[in-house]
């Protein structure tokens, strides 16, 4: 009878073996080719395991670093936008210093530094006023508001009659009263640099100048790296550059004696050239977080680049490899059909004659 | 030897030979049925020397049945825990992304990614506090990330649930595997004491056996009248002379922190933390696990992630000397009135949601995301920003450092007991995915070796065509000669008869 050993197989496992690895093959194609169309791990979980959470973070990481790169487009905006407006303002500053240098007194010569005083003052106002967007840029982190109220307002504001009542205080006549034609250069002085100029310092410029925070806006450009991103109307350019061109408006074309308009004058062009100076130092403050910003960008993108390879390394199958991959197991599905086809002719019924 | 002795011979022949054809035409007609084993007819001289089917052999292997229902067992307990798995772990699919191109909304639907894209819109928020699109940004993060919770949680919940039925399934099966196993039992025990040919009951014994083993670890012993005896992988009695009766309650309804009940074999408990002996393989301790074990883990962690949300979004008195409670801010669940506590969050991520106060479809202020007084609108111990300033960021910059900062956890979780949120988040994402890495390596490796054990019962036992058609051809023979004989005896009897 049979022989039975390890050269005996069973009918039905000869039948059934090319089964399971044709099932196999076919699952296994069917990833491959997915992962061929997609470039990526057809189940990643499945082949990261307890790697995935590396994985997330390192998403995650590529996820913040995009997010402050466009943060980053809104932070240099408000910086140019504040460093035009700078720069529009100390350009105003500087023809006013021009024009001061250029001007003598005579008889009609105070409406001229009255007119560089008031076009001087509403270029300051609306230069201060910029706007990015919906904030303002000198506002620090008072941005809803427009920094600076305007000076020549109706009803009168509140900073120009702050200026007359201190006039009226230390010399008991408005300034274009004839009588104030009797003040004398050095008590116009030291009206100048005491009573007028501690309008435009403290409590009184809060009150009557400026809605500006003292507190400017910061923001992360890089993890971990926050900057200064605007400037306030609160710094001293600005006190000192309203301050000249206040003066010039209000006391240029008054009713005052050519000393002591002389005076003004001379005052007004020592501030305007503090103010000028003032400029340029919040300007390069600008500058410095402006560049801060760009290399910020500079070494997220190249960090970018690392994180997005090192993220590749994880997720990505290797082209040839699957291409590799699905010819083989094509050739090798094929082979399993031929093999099964062959198998049902080895049968022994098929060789013996019919009875 | 007389003429007489030779149809005696012959006739034997005949029934040895009509024995055989049965037991080879047995072979063929089961030549596909899983589990056969063939028969092998032992053919003896008899004592006029003829020949005789003495008996008729089972050609079985016990050892080779052990292995394959061994590896059944572990193949179906990982399997079930696979399954299992694979579907908490399309609470954290992220496979669909293209990550190379991929913008911070587009991580996938993990809590992790939804913490990732609420930290991105607060840092978009902080770098524009004033505008209302970028609040309402965060406000949708963060009630995408509530969300994602809420499903995490409600997919862990129908994970436990679905195992829970399965589990009941798997014990309707193993009753009613019992029951026939008692009526084949019975028919081996009686066909051994009459004589009777008893294959057929053993070939059901053993596909009892080995479907058995699908749903729990078995071991066999036989006693000597016959009778097989069943016990679960660690030792219970399943099945001695009668079945002994498997129960299990089912629970419907699992919510996080609900505990479903154990499986008893005769009032002992084989599954839970209870079982003084609990089963290790089968499909049922592959469910089991699910329910009690992994899926539970699992909840814990989201529970974690809430109450750490909760916690780091919470909003504390800013007077100067505070007096007050903090209380949650951004994240709550529904009637919480203090920041939870870290060893007990069971419910959390069920519950947690943003709170109405500052989602705008609610009525609700997003900008209250930058001044504070989320928690107590309008009370000034809770705003931050004090001054009103539309450019505030202090209170934004804050939240996204709270998100990286490091936490308490509770250890019972299974994680680092100290981490980021963000960090935390991540490594139950890791947890998830290993355990689904591993029972998928281990279903696949039990599945190979469950297969390998078949084969190789197949071919031990099994019915091979070729050597059974060879058979037939040796009984057409053998029957054909026979016969010839029988022609040439009678015509020698014929001849003798008419020479007397």
């Amino acid at each position: 009878m049979t022989t039975v050993g390890a050269n005996f197989v069973s009918t039905n496992y000869l039948a059934n073996s090319l089964v399971g690895p044709v099932m196999q093959a076919q699952t296994q194609l069917s990833s491959v080719m997915t992962e061929e169309s997609t470039g990526q791990y057809a189940d990643l979980g499945l082949q990261l395991g307890d790697q995935s959470g590396y994985e997330l973070s390192l998403k995650e990481q590529v996820g913040q670093l995009q997010t402050l790169t466009t943060g980053n487009s809104v932070v240099s905006t408000n910086l140019s936008t504040a460093t035009s407006a700078l720069s529009e303002i100390q350009s105003n500053a500087q023809t006013t210093l021009n024009n001061l240098a250029a001007w003598t007194p005579s008889g009609t010569s105070g409406a001229a530094l009255q007119n560089m005083g008031q076009s001087g003052l509403q270029s300051l106002i609306s230069g201060t006023n910029t706007t990015s967007g919906d904030q303002y840029v000198f506002g620090g982190i008072n941005s809803a508001v427009a920094p600076i109220a305007d000076y020549y307002s109706t009803p009168t504001s509140a900073a120009k009659t702050a200026v007359d009542q201190a006039f009226q205080t230390a010399f008991g006549v408005l300034p274009s009263d004839p009588a104030a034609a009797n003040i004398s250069a050095s008590d116009m002085r030291s009206f100048l640099s005491g009573p007028f100029a501690s309008l435009f310092q403290g409590a009184s410029w809060s009150t009557d100048w400026s809605s500006a925070s003292s507190v400017n806006t910061r923001a992360t450009i890089a993890p971990g790296q926050t900057v200064t991103t605007s400037t306030n109307a609160n710094q001293a350019g600005f006190q000192q550059l309203a301050q000249a061109y206040t003066m010039l408006s209000e006391f240029g074309g008054s009713a005052l004696s050519s000393d002591a308009r002389q005076a003004v004058a001379t005052a007004a062009a020592s501030l305007a050239s503090q103010g000028v100076d003032s400029m340029v130092n919040i300007q390069a403050g600008l500058g410095a977080s402006q560049s801060a910003v760009t290399s910020a960008n500079d070494s997220m993108s190249s960090q970018l680049t690392i994180l997005q390879g090192q993220l590749g390394n994880l997720d990505n199958v290797n082209s040839t490899a699957t291409a590799a991959e699905i010819s083989s197991l094509t050739n090798q599905i094929q082979m399993a059909y031929e093999l099964t086809a062959r198998l049902q002719q080895l049968n022994l019924a098929q060789y013996l004659p019919v009875a | 030897m007389s003429l007489s002795t030779a149809f005696n011979v012959i006739s034997s022949s005949f029934t040895a030979n009509a024995a055989q054809t049965g037991v080879v035409s047995n072979n063929i007609a089961n030549v596909n049925t899983p589990g056969y084993s063939r028969e092998i007819a032992n053919v003896v001289t008899n004592s006029c020397g003829g020949s005789d089917v003495a008996s008729i052999t089972r050609e079985a292997n016990a050892a080779l049945l052990e292995q394959v229902s061994s590896s059944t067992s572990q193949a179906a307990a990982q399997q079930a825990i696979s399954d299992g798995l694979t579907t908490l772990a399309q609470t954290v699919d992220d496979s669909s992304t293209a990550s190379s191109t991929s913008g911070a909304n587009q991580n996938g639907a993990s809590p992790s990614a939804m913490l990732a894209n609420l930290q991105s819109a607060l840092e978009t928020y902080a770098d524009s506090p004033t505008s209302s699109p970028a609040a309402d940004a965060v406000v949708s993060a963060a009630s995408d990330l509530a969300s994602s919770l809420n499903s995490a949680s409600a997919t862990v919940q129908q994970v436990r649930e679905t195992a829970d039925q399965n589990m009941a399934s798997s014990v309707n099966t193993i009753n009613s595997l019992l029951n026939q196993f008692t009526a084949a039992n019975n028919a081996v025990v009686t066909g051994l004491q009459t004589g009777a040919n008893i294959s057929s009951a053993e070939d059901t014994r053993d596909s009892i056996v080995t479907q058995l083993a699908q749903q729990v670890g078995v071991s066999t012993t036989v006693a000597a009248d016959g009778s097989e005896s069943i016990y679960t992988d660690s030792g219970v009695t399943l099945f001695q002379d009668t079945p002994r009766t498997v129960s299990f309650t089912p629970t419907p309804t699992l919510v996080d922190g609900a505990s479903g009940g154990a499986v008893t074999v005769d009032g002992v408990p084989i599954t839970g933390a209870n079982s003084p002996m609990p089963i290790q393989s089968g499909a049922l301790a592959g469910y089991a696990t699910v329910r009690d074990t992994l899926a539970p883990e699992y909840q814990a962690q989201l529970d974690q992630i809430a109450g750490g949300l909760i916690n780091a979004f919470g909003e504390s008195d800013q007077s100067p000397t505070p007096t007050l409670p903090s209380l949650p801010g951004l994240f709550t669940t529904p009637g919480e009135t203090s920041p939870p506590s870290m060893s007990a969050t069971t419910g959390l991520a069920a519950a947690i949601e943003i709170n109405p106060n500052v989602d705008p479809s609610q009525g609700g202020n997003p900008n209250l995301l930058r001044d504070g007084g989320i928690s107590d609108p309008g009370n000034p111990a809770y705003t931050y920003n004090t001054t009103g300033a539309a450019s505030y960021t202090g209170r934004i910059q804050q939240l996204v450092g709270q998100i990286g900062a490091t936490e308490s956890f509770d250890p019972s979780a299974g994680l680092d007991s100290s981490a980021s949120l963000t960090d935390y988040a991540n490594a139950s994402v890791s947890w998830l995915q290993a355990q689904n890495q591993q029972a998928s390596d281990a279903s696949s490796y039990q599945n190979a070796v469950a297969t390998q054990a078949s084969s190789a019962l197949s071919n031990a036992t099994g019915v091979n065509l070729d050597a059974e058609m060879t058979n037939m051809l040796n009984l057409e023979n053998s029957y054909a000669s026979t016969a010839k004989l029988l022609t040439t005896v009678t015509s020698m009897f014929t001849a003798l008869l008419q020479a007397a």
